[in-house]
């Protein structure tokens, strides 16, 4: 049974507006039928989680129809507003694979006549992002032959950009499940309990702990929990750690990068220890560390752009002697599901990639993002942590205190 | 020696419509409401033809032949006319028939995965009918 929308509910989400605002935008882009596969598209439009190979075929006027592997339809319509019979499933059998379904649907829709078909494509450094294949955009091309097919997903990406309410509140929820993981974490490795423990360990303390407090998943294609401890934690460049077997040692720097999702809203933040004991050096490092990331915390507000936090934060970071252990970025993109990485619309300088003059607006919600490596010293810390604009500041969605703790 | 009836003519579909009511109960058909169409390509005489199953609480209430377009129906299965006349004699299975892409289908791919054993059910009964291919 798909769940009945209730405009009373905390995390409800005005899905069906959601539909009407992409059917305005394809009536004036004179677009007949948008066909959606990108995960952050699935999601956007059906909520719910849909991790197989998905499409979602979105007419001029009324409901979408999500299209799924059959063997995970009937969930998706179970955890979705949509019905049954606008959740449908595909398999390799006559008539039935993604591209004849798809396409014949698509016919019916457009009634024998040819229209023009908005489809998603492009690159991204994101590996779930989903855009049509190669071959599938010749074959729906081919199956659809008379009509036009176009690029078209800055539809979906401009309607995205700025969340509602409901959203910034299922983003807070899966925050405040990310500091339940890292209440977990730092009690199991405090009083002697990192004595032994693996990275792997770590990360399935976190887990439990999420799990308990409601996250479905800890969701990031980087290895679920990024845990980094000792040398790996200062890897050149490293802001990608899925955890390992290494087992923790006095004077290790440990990251804890947990992730949450909570109703396809995602949390992700990092904390970072010293374990056993600190040198004056690890926390000269550390200072420097919360340093910046309280600075550029304070910067953040609508208005202000990647490139100039990037620039603030770095002449900062220089001139207290410690830019060159700074990875000069400061944040990626996030949404729901499937929406990570780029920030804003497609319209930067380098295709696919964050504009660096983006313009923050109001209920924009990102992560700040902040990795600091010293490969030499065997030393990283890492600081992630949704944050939402707002006119005169941003909020810092993650709760769990801003500081690097020795653990005895 | 057994009378036989020609395949998919109006004497075989009495017969298709007495057999289903008395071997196949509601109870055995799910109780099943809904509708499916066969749609049969290339038959002997050059036409296309259908077989289409209406079934309310899983009593069969509507079985129709004939050369025209079928009713509109939950499901729709086209395929060539020997395909379909070797499924229903069993040299073919309808899995083997739908998996290699012979046969077509069109309809909720979800709600038809519930009906595939249903649908076999029927297969048999249409296959135990002497007939005339």
């Amino acid at each position: 049974m798909p769940y009945v929308l209730d405009p009373t509910d905390l995390y409800y989400i005005d899905f069906p507006g959601r539909v009407s605002r992409i059917q305005k935008q394809m009536a004036e882009e004179k677009i007949d039928i948008y066909l959606g596969s990108r995960l952050r598209t699935l999601s956007w439009v059906s909520d719910a989680f849909c991790p197989w190979r998905s499409y979602v075929v979105i007419p001029a006027e009324g409901l979408p129809t999500v299209f799924s592997f059959v063997i995970d339809a009937a969930r998706i319509a179970d955890e979705s507003w949509l019905d049954e019979d606008h959740v449908l499933g595909y398999a390799p059998m006559g008539g039935m694979d993604q591209i004849t379904i798809i396409s014949d649907f698509i016919k019916d829709l457009l009634k024998g006549k040819k229209g023009r078909i908005g489809y998603e494509s492009g690159m991204s450094n994101y590996l779930a992002e989903g855009n049509l294949t190669h071959y599938e955009y010749e074959s729906f091309r081919d199956a659809l032959s008379g009509s036009e097919l176009i690029n078209a997903h800055h539809i979906v990406d401009r309607l995205s950009l700025i969340k509602d309410q409901g959203t910034i509140n299922r983003f807070r929820k899966a925050s405040r499940i990310v500091d339940e993981g890292h209440k977990a974490v730092k009690e199991a490795i405090s009083g002697g309990g990192w004595k032994g423990m693996t990275e792997t360990e770590i990360a399935g303390i976190a887990a439990l702990a999420m799990r308990k407090a409601g996250s479905v998943w800890e969701w990031s294609f980087t290895g679920g929990n990024e845990i980094a401890s000792g040398y790996r934690s200062g890897l050149a460049g490293c802001a990608c750690t899925p955890a390992t077997t290494r087992k923790l040692k006095r004077g290790d720097p440990l990251m804890v990068d947990i992730h949450a999702m909570y109703k396809l809203a995602l949390g992700d933040h990092a904390h970072n220890y010293i374990i056993g004991h600190e040198t004056k050096r690890q926390r000269w490092h550390a200072d420097n560390f919360i340093s910046i990331v309280s600075l550029v915390l304070k910067t953040y507000k609508a208005g202000v752009s990647p490139l100039s936090i990037a620039e603030e934060a770095m002449a900062f970071a220089e001139d207290k002697g410690f830019a060159e252990y700074m990875l000069p970025g400061f944040e990626h993109g996030i949404g729901m599901m499937g929406d990570e990485w780029r920030i804003g619309m497609n319209e930067g300088p380098l295709p696919y990639w964050t504009n660096p003059d983006h313009a923050y607006q109001e209920n924009e919600v990102l992560i700040c993002a902040m990795q600091y490596s010293c490969p030499d010293e065997k030393i990283g810390l890492r600081y992630e942590n949704p944050i939402l604009i707002l006119k005169d500041k941003c909020e810092a969605m993650s709760k769990f205190g801003l500081r690097v703790e020795v653990i005895e | 020696m057994e009378n036989k009836v020609t395949y998919l003519s109006s004497q075989w579909r009495d017969e298709v419509e007495k057999r289903l009511n008395t071997e196949i109960t509601p109870e055995k058909m799910k109780h099943l409401t809904s509708s499916v169409a066969y749609v049969y390509l290339d038959c002997p005489g050059g036409k296309d033809k259908f077989l289409y199953f209406k079934m309310d609480n899983g009593k069969f209430t509507k079985v129709l032949v004939g050369d025209s377009e079928p009713p509109e129906a939950d499901f729709r299965v086209t395929g060539p006319y020997d395909l379909f006349a070797n499924l229903t004699q069993g040299k073919i299975s309808s899995q083997r028939a739908l998996m290699s892409g012979k046969l077509k289908l069109k309809g909720s791919m979800v709600k038809a995965l519930k009906l595939a054993s249903l649908a076999d059910r029927i297969n048999k009964v249409l296959g135990s009918i002497p007939t005339q291919y």
